[in-house]
């Protein structure tokens, strides 16, 4: 008998818990189109669908639209044309005032990390937790087992400028997950770090996903996509080329072609 | 953590920059203090002198003793006349030339008339003062009476000014505590442009994120009109060491300081010229 903490989906009066909810995609992309000049489209009618708990690489050289893709699920930017549904909700349509409730669900890593410096670890691991406003009691708890987590366990005190490049960005792992968002989202998470560093990190993606969580982890970096298999979306020329299961010789053909 | 706790966290890495703030809007509130302890003290002189109940009645030089003790008895006798006393022309001139002025001392025994100073109750109306006034003045032996009516209109003529003056001053405090607050709101936004930036991505609605800045503008207008009073307060308590008795003797009443509810209402107004800038300011920066 399962005796952990049982699920109990908030619902506003009226709503009925949809079963059908669950199976349904984490994330659509219905003909997207996105373009910050007219004649340079970055993407061009985007179809893609990303079902929950999955680990999806976004790859394609640099300008290729990943970055993109990323600031449109947290609405950062929006599209000009076609929609992007997440858990259902059309991005897109949600209101300035929603936004915020929009990134509570989703936690983004990036390449320069974006850690405020003279901040410690735990200040900055703590900043979704405090926008959420738990108690501090269960902050603590929570970057405590965030932080053991990605390895920086007794090490919250630590002020960030002090740590590695490959600590900063656990660090921002760390921060990512603490909200136990439904999706992570990562932008070249590996780009300022040397090879060795960037599998560790990949590494640590890999465990959060085990967890149930689903992650799109944006690289241009080919030698990543060849540690585990995964599924692989190529943006090339503002379309997406699925490789369900990473890149074969097939899919190098195709790309070769295009 | 409260917007309390963040804000003192932003301004302790950011101190200098809001030290320096601070000192700005001092200045702008030290010039809008000072010219209210002005007119304070204006209004105050202007008030004393309404109520000073004093007249001066100057007489003819070929005035006899015995005309001037028959209009000095008739006088006391009047209504909130509390004392009358009879300065000689002799007494005068020795009050004057006591001084040690040797310009005055060369002036004709006619620049000394005697005179009788009268002086009213500090409740009377200035209107009984005025009819005694010109009843005495169509006297054959007076030359003049000197109610020092003039003055107070004058005072109340400057203090007019000196309210005009204070209200435009107000307006350009205004303008530049918002300026200076303002600036230095986005100066500190830019410093903690990561900060703003990651609070946006976790989730952080635009008021979770402006709370510790606009509580920073006020705590800067606030301390900034404080700091402003305790300045003038110590230049105040200088200027009244040195010079307060004698302008004590020269104008009738000791200098006195802002009342407290308009240092309170200052402070006020600082802290919330400080967050209505700081609000103002991160209206259209605070977009991730």
């Amino acid at each position: 008998m399962d005796s952990g903490p049982s699920f109990s989906p908030m619902l506003r009066s009226g709503n009925r818990f949809d079963q059908e909810a669950a199976h349904r995609p984490i994330l659509s992309f219905e003909q997207v189109h996105k373009a910050y000049r007219s004649d340079a489209p970055v993407l061009r009618g985007m179809n893609l669908s990303i079902q929950r708990g999955e680990f999806v690489f976004f790859t394609g050289p640099s300008g290729a639209g990943k970055s993109t893709l990323l600031r449109l699920l947290y609405a950062a930017e929006t599209v000009d044309a076609g929609r992007i549904l997440f858990m259902g909700r059309e991005v897109g349509r949600l209101r300035p005032e929603s936004i915020p409730f929009l990134r509570r669900n989703i936690g983004v890593v990036f390449q320069d990390f974006k850690l405020v410096m003279n901040w410690s670890v735990a200040e900055n691991v703590a900043m979704p937790l405090e926008v959420l406003g738990l108690p501090e009691r269960l902050i603590r708890t929570r970057i405590g087992e965030a932080l053991e987590r990605v390895g920086l366990g007794g090490r919250g005190s630590d002020v960030v400028a002090t740590l590695s490049g490959g600590e900063q960005q656990r660090v921002a792992v760390a921060r990512a997950i603490v909200g136990e968002p439904a999706l992570v989202l990562a932008d070249e998470p590996t780009g300022n770090l040397d090879p060795q560093l960037a599998v560790d990190i990949l590494g640590l993606f890999e465990d959060i996903h085990s967890t149930g969580v689903t992650v799109l982890f944006a690289t241009h970096d080919r030698s990543l996509l060849d540690v585990r298999p995964r599924r692989v979306i190529v943006l090339q020329d503002g379309k997406a080329i699925d490789a369900p299961n990473g890149l074969d010789g097939d899919i190098e053909d195709e790309l070769r072609v295009a | 953590m409260t917007s309390l706790q963040r804000a003192w966290r932003g301004g302790k890495n950011d101190w200098r920059l809001h030290v320096l703030s601070i000192f700005s809007v001092a200045v702008a509130f030290v010039c809008l203090a000072a010219a209210l302890l002005v007119v304070v003290n204006v209004d105050g002189l202007r008030d004393r002198w309404a109520r000073a109940g004093r007249a001066s009645i100057y007489f003819k030089i070929e005035t006899t003793e015995a005309q001037v003790r028959a209009i000095e008895n008739a006088v006391r006798a009047a209504e909130g006349v509390t004392d009358v006393r009879y300065v000689s022309s002799d007494e005068a001139r020795r009050e004057v030339l006591g001084r040690g002025d040797q310009v005055l001392a060369a002036l004709p025994a006619a620049a000394f008339p005697a005179s009788l100073e009268v002086m009213v109750d500090e409740g009377t109306e200035g209107g009984k003062l005025a009819t005694l006034a010109s009843r005495v003045s169509a006297l054959p032996q007076v030359e003049s009476v000197e109610t020092y009516q003039d003055w107070t209109e004058r005072l109340a003529s400057v203090l007019t000014s000196g309210v005009t003056a204070s209200l435009v001053l107000a307006f350009v405090v205004l303008g530049a505590v918002v300026s200076v607050v303002a600036s230095t709101i986005r100066l500190a936004l830019q410093r903690r442009r990561i900060e703003v930036e990651v609070l946006k991505l976790v989730g952080a609605t635009d008021s979770y994120v402006r709370r510790p800045f606009v509580v920073e503008g006020a705590a800067q207008g606030g301390i900034g009109a404080l700091l402003a009073l305790i300045l003038l307060a110590v230049l105040y308590g200088i200027v009244r060491e040195n010079l307060g008795g004698e302008l004590g003797v020269l104008v009738g009443m000791q200098p006195v300081f802002l009342p407290w509810t308009f240092m309170i209402s200052m402070v006020a107004l600082g802290s919330l010229l400080g967050a209505v800038a700081a609000w103002g300011s991160l209206r259209r920066l605070l977009v991730v």
